[in-house]
């Protein structure tokens, strides 16, 4: 079993072959739901337009798990929605990314990076920790997907390298990009 | 006639369309995700891609967000 094995369907309903990104550098993100606050979206783009002629991929998995439950989010109030925030990296049918009805993809990915903890001193950490605590106190255990924005980075070769919690901001991960490609 | 630009499952857009049922304006619901047309037109209207809700009675001037202040100056209510 290979990331090129899969198959999965864009936001307009058309099947591809995540075979067809071999020898690309990938970043696959579960996203966000449409409304809210989520700077990370502007950091992936920013991370897409800085790498994409240099071989990287983003794939966006909208993911409604995590829907309404936004921890420590107030800094900036939004009073509208935006589809896939603007971005232009590829964003994928939405579905499950966790448990029982979670997509094979995010079965094989988790199975091959396991969740190492958080890193504290970001500023969600504490916020989420307790929003997880109060409301899904069974996401913390095992490797599943604990929230949005978990990352994970594949070489050229098709191999699992990293896996970067919600607690990692994209423009953190340009080091780790730059490397594989 | 007032036009909503919506998509589903967006909050915002339920509240602006309860509001304007409160104030007893009639309006026809876009859904920018079911119809290309629309989705095109709320983007000429506002420039950004995606975005709603969108409210507009002219097709020209026009309220992006759940802003109750701006709703009334665009709707005279």
């Amino acid at each position: 079993m290979n990331i090129y094995d899969f198959t999965v369907k864009t936001n307009r309903g058309v099947e591809k072959n995540l075979g067809d990104y071999k020898g690309k550098v990938l970043l696959i993100v579960n996203t966000a739901s449409k409304c809210g606050f989520t700077p990370q979206f502007k950091e992936l783009q920013d991370l897409y337009m800085t790498y994409n002629d240099k071989g990287l991929e983003i794939l966006g998995f909208p993911c409604n798990q995590f829907a309404g439950q936004e921890p420590g989010t107030n800094e900036e109030v939004q009073n509208f929605c935006r589809l896939n925030y603007g971005v232009t990296f590829q964003i994928f049918e939405k579905g499950d990314v966790r448990g029982e009805t979670a997509q094979p993809l995010f079965k094989y990915l988790t199975a091959q990076k396991k969740f190492e903890g958080f890193d504290e001193n970001h500023p969600i950490a504490k916020p989420l920790m307790e929003a997880l605590q109060k409301n899904f106190p069974e996401y913390l255990e095992g490797d599943g997907i604990k929230w949005n924005f978990t990352k994970f980075l594949i070489d050229r070769e098709g191999n699992v390298v990293a896996r970067f919690e919600p607690t990692t901001n994209p423009s953190d991960i340009a080091k780790d990009i730059e490397a594989l490609l | 006639m007032v036009k909503v630009y919506t998509v589903a499952g967006c909050p915002w857009c339920e509240k602006v369309k309860k509001y304007l049922a409160s104030k007893d304006v009639e309006f026809e619901e876009h859904d920018i995700e079911r119809s290309k047309e629309d989705a095109e037109a709320c983007r000429k209207l506002t420039g950004i891609e995606g975005a709603v809700p969108v409210t507009t009675i002219d097709n020209e001037n026009y309220v992006l967000d759940f802003d109750k202040e701006q709703l009334d100056k665009l709707l005279c209510l």
